[in-house]
């Protein structure tokens, strides 16, 4: 009988560690995936570093479907549905990009080159995805040129901020 | 049935199978006669199933809770929990026989209340292909 | 004839039916990332399924009693109910998982927004469960799952380098553009879509209610032994297709139609097809498992009638708790959460949860009042609890991975 209580109360013990510890655990799940403020020019860098990664993925993604359309590849709702999602993707970098305040003078440098890489990109990209839309699958590859440069220059971008 | 039997291994957690060996619930805790100054073992009065049941018998605070949730959402209304006296057992085994048919246990009312939400649902009475 | 016609239907719907959304997200996401840098970490994991999945269908064969029954019974209420709250929990993140990648499947089809298909795949998922002849859709399923072979033809098709490939897998490197966090991360997501929980009881459970017995252990070691490892060769190539076409491109898959990209590369509109018939065969299969799962481990934890086979009036609290979870899946992806980022979760929380799902089966398959003389033998019991080992390391180090690599994201 004693045996028992005592097992109780160290169950109880241990359950209320274990409680804590999983509320604790829930807490950083949770806030795994934020992003905090950046302070430093360094962490302001290597976010625009991720940022130039995810809309050179974005515009490969676009020119490689628009290779795959032109060689008769891809079905017109899916060439459409991937052109709109990599046009969403790199609206979505942008935006995110945007909203973090640049921390100094070279940040905010940073941010200009960055910019003028991000803004032509999306506007490629919502062409491409209006023009397949609209099913002008022939006007593709015209509107898509500017593509592999920018793709260039978004590389050149995040090797020179990593 | 006067029968000696170590409760937590052969009782406790077992299945109770109804007379026409239909699944019927687990032994989630027993009903157990005060012993007061007796020194022999308490006798085992009915046996008490159900999340209501369990959620008694958890000592873990996150068991306990848990157990009371599911009661809340699983069995609404029936806080307590269900009993079956040892008059309605047939045999111990590696399941608990029971003399009587699921639905007019006590502990039956759950699947009841259940089986009156969906039994609407056109397909309810046919067993599927 | 006819049992031989059983066994090959058997192995083909295991093979056609072992690749989830899990397994796309995670093997095609890793062959972007890191090339074939954590390919070992697929062949691990269907091992690992292996050696538990059969042991899951021989504790059905034999004692008769599906998985969460006997852990109970076994292992106590208490350690019970934990197991059965972890498993449920992750069983219905993958069922949402799932739904959102039918939805998608069907979006990258017909370029319709995936919301609208979701409260029609949720009716249709449960009207399945409900009573329109299970065993005939989830075959149906299961072989036009086969439809992701494609996607290894293509493969095959591109003319890669073997030599170099083989190597690159055999000698993994963290490519320079990735941390070693994320690299462990990934490997702990992998390793979460290959074994899924919910692929045991699902197992198990229809062993039980199909009333397997000893003479039937053979056929699901065929199945297992033939038809897991053939599947898993499926999530491979995804895996490879990744990493011959996205990688050297830069694109980090986020959604499904770039896990399409390189199979209509290689094999036009045909494979495009094919590719999304595979996907849309596989996530709906899955969708069905895990909503029955869901009901599986909560009746047969509290000893209530269940079943796919019996008329529903005769099992309505299974019943009641599968439409339920079917409702909240749909409900989960209906408030506009990334599938694809809800894929990750659900995968890396079922490899944080691996130990809880399989150290209570071990304990099981090696009691002789349930298995008799059918015990573990030793070699599993030593591949098992190396395993164990592993997912206990895994699970240990998902969260810190988690946080230190931004979710896979830093």
């Amino acid at each position: 009988m004693n045996q028992r209580h005592h097992r109780h109360a160290w169950v109880r013990q241990r359950s209320r560690l274990a409680q804590a510890v999983g509320l604790g655990l829930v807490a950083l799940i949770a806030t795994a995936g934020c992003t905090g403020p950046v302070r430093s020019d360094g962490v302001y860098a290597s976010k625009a570093a991720a940022t130039a990664e995810a809309a050179a993925s974005a515009v490969e993604t676009a020119q490689l479907a628009v290779q795959e359309a032109a060689a008769g590849e891809l079905f017109g709702r899916s060439l459409a549905q991937t052109l709109a999602e990599a046009a969403s993707d790199a609206g979505d970098a942008q935006a995110t990009f945007d909203a973090i305040q640049p921390p100094d003078r070279r940040s905010k440098v940073l941010r200009g080159q960055l910019d003028r890489l991000l803004t032509p990109a999306a506007s490629v990209l919502a062409d491409l995805r209006i023009a397949a839309r609209w099913g002008d699958t022939a006007a593709l590859p015209r509107l898509a040129a500017p593509l592999p440069k920018l793709a260039e220059e978004f590389q050149r971008f995040e090797e020179a901020c990593r | 049935m006067a029968q000696r039997l170590d409760a937590a291994l052969e009782l406790l957690d077992r299945q109770l199978v109804d007379k026409d060996g239909q699944l019927a619930g687990k032994v989630d805790d027993l009903e157990l006669t005060d012993p007061g100054d007796n020194p022999d073992p308490p006798d085992v009065t009915a046996i008490l199933t159900g999340p209501a049941a369990l959620a008694g018998r958890l000592h873990t605070p996150v068991g306990r809770w848990l157990a009371k949730a599911a009661a809340r959402l699983l069995a609404p209304g029936h806080q307590q929990p269900s009993r079956v006296p040892l008059d309605q057992v047939e045999a111990v085994g590696a399941s608990i026989q029971l003399k009587v048919a699921a639905g007019q246990l006590d502990a039956g009312a759950g699947e009841a209340r259940a089986r009156r939400l969906i039994g609407g649902i056109p397909g309810a009475g046919d067993a599927a292909q | 004839m006819r049992k031989l016609l059983e066994i090959a239907l058997g192995v083909l719907t295991a093979i056609g039916g072992f690749v989830d959304i899990g397994d796309l997200v995670a093997s095609t996401e890793t062959g972007a990332r890191f090339g074939l840098g954590l390919a070992w970490v697929v062949v691990v994991g269907v091992l690992g399924i292996i050696v538990y999945a059969e042991m899951a269908g021989r504790v059905a064969s034999v004692s008769g009693r599906a998985v969460f029954d006997l852990v109970r019974e076994r292992l106590g209420a208490g350690v019970g109910l934990l197991n059965l709250a972890a498993s449920f929990f992750i069983t219905l993140l993958t069922l949402a998982a799932e739904i959102g990648g039918v939805a998608l499947s069907l979006q990258l089809a017909t370029s319709v927004n995936y919301l609208l298909f979701v409260p029609i795949v949720g009716l249709l998922v449960w009207l399945v469960c409900w009573r329109v002849r299970f065993e005939l859709m989830d075959n149906a399923v299961g072989l036009l799952g086969l439809a992701l072979i494609v996607v290894a033809v293509a493969v095959w098709r591109a003319h890669p380098d073997w030599g170099a490939m083989l190597h690159s897998a055999t000698h993994p490197v963290v490519p320079g553009t990735e941390s070693h966090a994320a690299y462990w991360y990934f490997a702990i997501a992998l390793l979460g879509s290959a074994m899924t929980p919910y692929e045991v009881f699902f197992f198990s459970s229809g062993a039980v209610e199909q009333r397997w017995t000893r003479s039937d252990l053979l056929v699901n070691r065929l199945n297992v032994y033939i038809g897991f490892p053939l599947g898993g060769l499926l999530a491979l190539a995804l895996m490879v297709a990744a990493a011959l076409v996205l990688e050297p491109r830069g694109i980090d898959p986020s959604h499904l139609s770039q896990a399409a990209l390189p199979t209509s590369l290689v094999l036009g509109k045909l494979g495009l097809a094919l590719a999304l018939l595979g996907f849309f065969a596989c996530t709906s299969g899955a969708a069905l498992e895990t909503a029955l799962s869901c009901g599986y481990s909560i009746a047969q934890y509290f000893g209530w009638p269940w079943g796919k086979l019996i008329k529903p009036a005769r099992a309505p609290r299974f019943q009641l708790i599968v439409l339920v979870s079917i409702a909240l899946g749909a409900g989960l992806v209906l408030t506009t959460l990334d599938p694809i980022k809800l894929t990750e979760y659900a995968i890396v929380l079922s490899a944080a949860a691996l130990p809880l799902t399989y150290l209570p089966l071990l304990i099981v398959a090696n009691d002789p009042a349930y298995l008799g003389d059918k015990v573990n033998s030793r070699l599993s019991n030593a591949i098992a609890s190396a395993y164990l080992v592993v997912l206990v390391v895994a699970s240990v180090a998902t969260v810190p991975l988690m946080v230190v690599s931004k979710a896979g994201g830093g």
